[in-house]
């Protein structure tokens, strides 16, 4: 292995990091006396054909073996996931055209390519080193975007929060990683699940709570939850809306990477009757919090951004329900849920940036600031309605089969039914959550706006996002089989990647994206007493 | 032993089942099409979707002449596969879907026609079109689906399109409160709905209506415990649907909407999808009870029980509150949930006799003179100029003979006089109820009596006596697109129930019939039947009275009983001195059946005070404490939650490690 | 030789005292230091495990805590930037004065 071959891996993450560099120089050395809305058209032009280039660039790259003793891997799953996050970083820099947050475009777009390099990397880690660096690549950009609005003390006020916050977590992440490292001599997935297992020691299960925080905080769930309505509230829009879409989709993949394939000994068990210790089970509290909090909260909202950070948080409710179930059904689920709800959670910020741009209220937006849409905008407000009901699960949209799927996974995995009680309670709330949904539509439908109502204003851009996205929506819903194909891992592609295909237990779903612990040289002693292939390689390199 | 042409067909591969695909889809491509293209042009968007909805209804008949009782399943394509989950998109022939087709496609065509002037003025004319077709295409997606998902689907789909239509009218508040009442008393039901269809798929492994039913015939006790909770899970889909007890409080506000809409949707189609999903799935209300031990005190109740006693509850319930209402779509409603009780009865009732037949072939009846009855008061509210106070009218027979008449047949196929269509098809229920429970047979009869009595009322009041506003006093016949809906209804409301339907139905469900007719229908298709129609419909016209005479009697007692009192109470109340002869004939009856004290010193306070607290109990205890209740309580608690979030980040450092505590807690408990 | 969990006890210890500065500190840089402690008691960790472990020659550990190091760099000094956009708004970098998102 050398180094050449390393950035034949990292392609498409080095494209992205030099389309941000391009971007920078060209907004820096040559835009500087060009006016604002130019320099931001350009800015997205240069961003689009970067990242149309790394999509590319995703698409013709063949599955790699894991590199460097498991450091990154990259299959057909991980390059699904960098191209919709991709397109949702393009989204985001398409929405914030013409807004007025800012001056400083060059350096907006780098950090929101930056933090794409960093949750493609996150996608792709396969180690705890490369997995905290890519977590930190992400966050650190969001942190400064967040807070880019330096007119408004909400957006630095925000930003504060989401970093203290967490900082916080990030720490707690790095402590419990510090011990699983002590307590399996490796920072490996296959090291981590050959030798971990529960009721061994207690430090274990401190170790788990502590790296359970760190995830915790990045999805946003309940009661690590309370950074998001802030920031959602506070942030420029289209910063909100990458971090509820595209920040969730890597988080949400590696969070469950790493319980699932590499802590899977401890896993526990959430059953009604029966539970036992583990990471499961802990697991499962998060989720009823943030099932019932998050949309009963929502209720009382009259913030939109507001309360779309609340049914974020019961959305990660579902989302983390895919998790516990810990199996290879409930790993599709969950990407089925995360990659939907990332999509129509883009699309309904996306239309509350056009209206809080119509609005320019001092405070941000509010729910009646959408009163008598459909009259203002019929194309718009329809968008909306497909957004808002696959957000509250009504077939045949998007939101719909993603929650049914995760609430067949999750019913399916427990033993006798074991975890019911969770898919029943998670039903209720979304009955509960129908509510506050309706409000919005409520607004949109049936208020008349005050004063006469006059057209909003859209771009030809920001439409055809829209537009695109709405249609996205309903096609999933009407297609499931397409994207869930995409995600399991006896699809075609997998197959000809030479991937053993059907695992039925987490082990060898660890083993599927390990084929290397399947190899003859793989023994369980072997790997962790392996001599350091680190220094072979790089005497290689050189 | 099917037909000969249906095996063909059937074995050859000619697939001309995959008509079924044609018939779903014609009415959501009409929609699309009228709302893209040709939503400006009145004319134009009428073609496209009435259009397609009665190219439907044609081939609906085909399939009907063609398989008859035959089942058939279209070509399917993959939809879904997840693990063991397979769900692939099909559409599903026999008996209980071709005729419901029939009814479907049959009576939303004629609801359009009659739309076509009774919205004429309206601004969002094609809106209103379109979302029709939409309705349509859901509806004719429950009645075809082959499989719980697909039948969920579309039933959330129905659900949205008649929340579209409800709130149609959205510039008044009422409407948009009534779209979201209904939308979310359904969603409630729905709830349940997908719970007991994950129930069913996790005992049974599949969620395709026949192997679910190959397999519960193999071993019936296939869902072992949870066959209970799984039936009343399902149940609670229809309970909302079909606005049973208690989630029954959508259906009378409903009436927000236009009144084409309430004729389709909350009488004919869409409430009665509840009763057409149960007798779908009835196959897992026959299956031994069964409870999981915490529920284990339940014993032997059946779900079936539950539901036939939750159907019981409703008509009664609704047959009284009926009594005192003076809107006339909201007389008309609460008949309709009183009707749907009846429907829902029958198949409770059904699962100890084997055979739910009477549940379908009242609803098919049904279909007919409600819709015809909604129309009819459509005809009247549009003549009145939107008066809908039946005290407001009054005199309306001689100016709108048309109008009267068939809402006369209507009437009279309600209350189930004979040889109208309602009498067989109640006879048919009560004379399972008698088999199956008398004490719910009594509670049949009671309301049967009930039912006559507010109907008569309502005809009496609006139609006879002096006009009593000016709005009635210019009143004129409806145009002609108005009034040829209603008198294509009033022939099936008249002669539907000579027909074997309830045989035809029972041979689907494996029931041998004791009649020859249906049975010929069931074996030997179309043809057949129609010379042993026309040969015995003599015999047809008293079969109830051959095949349970005691049963027949009993509902033309209810019938005679409540139309007398009727008579007796509003004929006087009216004043009306045109008529003289029926005063005489009216003072007859009452010294004939010297009732007219009771009725007015015991009878009707009682039954007032009754009708009141029935109207205060369904106010606010199921209204109030019920929906309100849990919204409100949800609504504090949130507003409690927003309180947490002070903003403050200290405090948001110190809830996060009260998560760690949790967690920890959790961890190590 | 130090026992292992003598430097594993002092590990926690600090973090612990991380921990408590994070949490009850109110000036936003007095916090920030809180967590800089936690981030170290991490290293500390890592440290104490790689120096014990069977295949030190690996290097695992000691890579883990440069990174780290320069992570917690970069999250510092985003830290201070955030920290005086507040302080250019609010005319206090105290937590209290902080709260105009809520609810």
């Amino acid at each position: 292995m050398n180094y050449m071959e390393l950035l034949g891996a990292l392609a498409p993450e080095a494209i992205v990091v030099l389309t941000a560099l391009v971007a920078l120089a060209v907004d820096l050395l040559v835009l500087r006396q060009a006016p604002q809305n130019a320099r931001q058209v350009v800015a997205v032009s240069i961003t689009a054909v970067g990242i149309l280039a790394a999509i590319i660039a995703l698409s013709v790259a063949a599955p790699s073996p894991p590199w460097m003793d498991g450091l990154l891997i990259n299959h057909s799953t991980t390059a699904f996931l960098k191209q919709t996050l991709l397109v949702l970083a393009l989204v985001a820099g398409i929405l914030s055209i013409q807004s007025r947050f800012t001056q400083h475009t060059g350096e907006y777009v780098t950090l929101l390519l930056l933090s794409t390099v960093g949750m493609m990397l996150l996608v792709s880690s396969d180690n705890l080193l490369l997995m905290f660096v890519a977590l930190e690549l992400t966050s650190l950009p969001l942190y400064v975007l967040t807070a880019f609005n330096k007119e408004s003390p909400s957006s630095s006020e925000a930003s504060l929060k989401y970093f203290l916050i967490g900082s916080l977590s990030a720490a707690c992440l790095l402590f419990g990683i510090s011990l699983l490292y002590g307590l399996s001599g490796g920072i490996t997935w296959t090291q981590l699940a050959t030798t971990l297992r529960a009721g061994s020691e207690p430090i274990v299960y401190l170790a788990l709570i502590l790296t359970l925080i760190g995830f915790a905080f990045k999805v946003a769930a309940a009661p690590f939850h309370l950074w998001a309505p802030d920031v959602y509230q506070g942030a420029p829009t289209p910063v909100a809306a990458f971090i509820a879409s595209g920040s969730k989709i890597a988080s949400f993949y590696m969070f469950a990477r790493i319980f699932m394939a590499a802590l899977p000994g401890t896993a526990g068990s959430a059953a009604w009757s029966g539970a036992t210790p583990g990471w499961v089970p802990l697991v499962a509290a998060l989720a009823v919090v943030s099932m019932i909090l998050g949309n009963v909260a929502a209720i009382a909202q009259r913030s939109v951004k507001r309360l779309l950070a609340y049914s974020a948080i019961g959305h990660a409710g579902y989302a983390l329900l895919a998790i516990l179930s810990n199996t290879e059904q409930g790993m599709g689920s969950l990407l089925y849920y995360v990659v939907t709800y990332a999509v129509t959670a883009m699309g309904a910020f996306a239309v509350v940036n056009v209206i809080e741009r119509d609005v320019q209220a001092p405070n941000g937006e509010s729910l009646t600031d959408f009163a008598g849409l459909s009259r203002r905008s019929p194309l718009l407000s329809l968008c909306l309605l497909v957004f808002v009901l696959s957000l509250a699960g009504i077939p045949p949209l998007a939101g719909f089969f993603g929650k049914f799927y995760i609430f067949i996974a999750t019913a399916q995995s427990g033993t006798s039914q074991g975890l019911i009680w969770l898919v029943m309670l998670a039903i209720g709330t979304s009955a509960i959550s129908l509510y506050y949904y309706l409000q919005i539509l409520k607004q949109v439908y049936v208020v008349e706006s005050v004063g006469q109502p006059t057209p909003v204003q859209l771009r030809p851009a920001e439409s055809a996002c829209i537009v695109a996205m709405a249609c996205t929506v309903l096609i999933l819903g009407c297609a499931p089989n397409w994207l869930i194909n995409r995600f399991s891992p006896n699809s075609t592609e997998v197959r000809r990647a030479g991937v053993i295909t059907k695992p039925s237990t987490t082990l060898e779903l660890a083993a599927e994206i390990h084929p290397r612990i399947t190899a003859p040289l793989g023994t369980a002693t072997g790997l962790v007493q392996k001599r350091p292939q680190f220094e072979t390689t790089t005497a290689n390199a050189q | 032993m099917e037909h000969d042409a249906v095996q063909h067909a059937v074995q050859s591969g000619s697939k001309i089942q995959d008509l079924a695909w044609l018939v779903l889809f014609l009415p959501l491509l009409g929609s699309v099409m009228a709302w893209f293209i040709t939503r400006r042009d009145r004319v134009l968007t009428t073609v496209f979707t009435l259009g397609t909805v009665i190219l439907s209804f044609i081939l609906s008949v085909t399939l009907f002449a063609v398989f008859g009782a035959a089942s058939a399943e279209c070509t399917p394509f993959q939809f879904l596969h997840i693990g063991d989950l397979k769900v692939d998109i099909g559409l599903h022939l026999d008996a209980l879907s071709t005729l419901m087709l029939l009814v479907v496609t049959g009576v939303a065509s004629l609801v359009m026609i009659f739309s076509t002037s009774y919205m004429h003025d309206d601004a969002s004319y094609s809106r209103f079109f379109c979302t029709l077709g939409l309705f349509v295409f859901s509806m004719l997606g429950i009645v075809l689906a082959n499989n719980f998902v697909m039948m969920f689907v579309f039933w959330e789909l129905v659900g949205v399109s008649s929340y579209l239509l409800i709130g149609f009218w959205f510039e008044r508040p009422a409407a948009g409160d009534a779209a979201k009442k209904a939308f979310l008393s359904n969603r409630l039901g729905d709830f349940g709905f997908i719970l007991g269809i994950l129930m069913v798929w996790s005992a049974v492994g599949s969620v395709n209506f026949q192997e679910i039913q190959a397999s519960l015939i193999k071993n019936p006790a296939a869902m072992g415990v949870w066959a209970g909770l799984a039936g009343l899970l399902v149940f609670m889909g229809a309970m909302g649907k079909s606005a049973q007890f208690p989630l029954h409080v959508w259906l009378p506000d409903a009436m927000e909407g236009p009144t084409p809409v309430s004729a389709l949707i909350h009488a004919a189609t869409m409430v009665a999808a509840g009763v057409y999903m149960l007798c779908r799935v009835f196959f897992i209300y026959t299956v031994p009870a069964g409870w999981p031990p915490a529920l284990s005190f339940l014993g032997d109740l059946s779900a079936a029980t539950v539901v036939a006693w939750i159907g019981g509850i409703t008509a009664l319930l609704a047959a009284l509150t009926a009594v005192q209402q003076n809107d006339i779509k909201r007389i008309l409603a609460y008949s309709t949930l009183s009707q749907l009780g009846y429907m829902v009865m029958a198949v409770g009732l059904g699962a100890s006799t084997g055979n739910p037949s009477a549940s379908m072939f009242h609803l098919f009846t049904h279909a007919f003179f409600k819709a015809m009855l909604f129309l009819g008061a459509g005809s009247v509210i549009h003549a009145c100029h939107h008066e809908q106070d039946i005290w407001r009218m009054g005199g309306l027979w001689k100016k709108m003979p048309v109008t009267f008449w068939t809402f006369a047949i209507g009437t009279a196929a309600l209350a189930g006089l004979p040889p109208f269509s309602g009498f067989y098809s109640k006879d048919e229920i009560l004379a399972t109820a008698l088999e199956a429970n008398p004490i719910l047979c009594g509670l049949a009869v009671l309301v049967a009596c009930l039912t006559t009595f507010y109907m008569c009322r309502l005809v009496l009041v609006a139609f006879f006596g002096t006009t009593r506003t000016e709005s009635a006093e210019h009143a004129h016949e409806s145009p002609r697109s108005m009034t040829i809906p209603l008198m294509f209804l009033a022939v099936p409301s008249v002669v539907a129930g000579w027909f074997p339907v309830g045989e035809f139905i029972a041979g689907h469900f494996g029931v041998r019939s004791h009649e020859g007719v249906g049975r010929v229908v069931a074996q030997e298709g179309i043809g057949p039947m129609l010379t042993m129609i026309l040969g015995g419909i003599d015999h047809a016209l008293f079969a109830p009275f051959n095949h349970n005479a005691l049963a027949a009697f009993l509902g033309l007692f209810g019938v005679l009983l409540g139309g007398s009192a009727a008579w007796a109470l509003y004929w006087n109340q009216a004043r009306d001195p045109l008529p003289g002869l029926f005063t005489n004939l009216s003072r007859a009856m009452r010294k004939k059946f010297y009732f007219d004290e009771i009725y007015d010193s015991v009878f009707i306070p009682i039954h007032d005070t009754v009708a009141c607290i029935m109207a205060w109990f369904d106010r606010w205890i199921i209204d109030g404490l019920g929906v309100r209740g849990i919204h409100g309580t949800i609504e504090i608690v949130g507003r409690a939650l927003r309180l947490v979030q002070t903003g403050n980040l200290q405090t948001y450092a110190f809830l996060f490690a009260a998560g760690v505590a949790f967690l920890a807690f959790i961890a190590l408990q | 030789m130090t026992p292992l969990h003598y430097y594993l006890i002092f590990a926690a210890l600090l973090f612990s005292v991380g921990l408590a500065g994070a949490l009850m500190r109110r000036n936003a840089i007095l916090v920030l230091i809180g967590i800089e402690l936690m981030l170290n008691a991490a290293n500390l960790n890592f440290i104490a495990f790689w120096r014990y472990s069977p295949t030190a020659n690996e290097l695992v550990g000691l890579m883990f805590v440069l990174f780290s190091i320069g992570i917690a760099a970069a999250e510092a000094a985003v830290g201070l930037a955030i920290i005086i956009s507040i302080y250019r708004h609010h005319r206090s970098t105290q937590l209290q004065h902080v709260d105009r998102l809520k609810g």
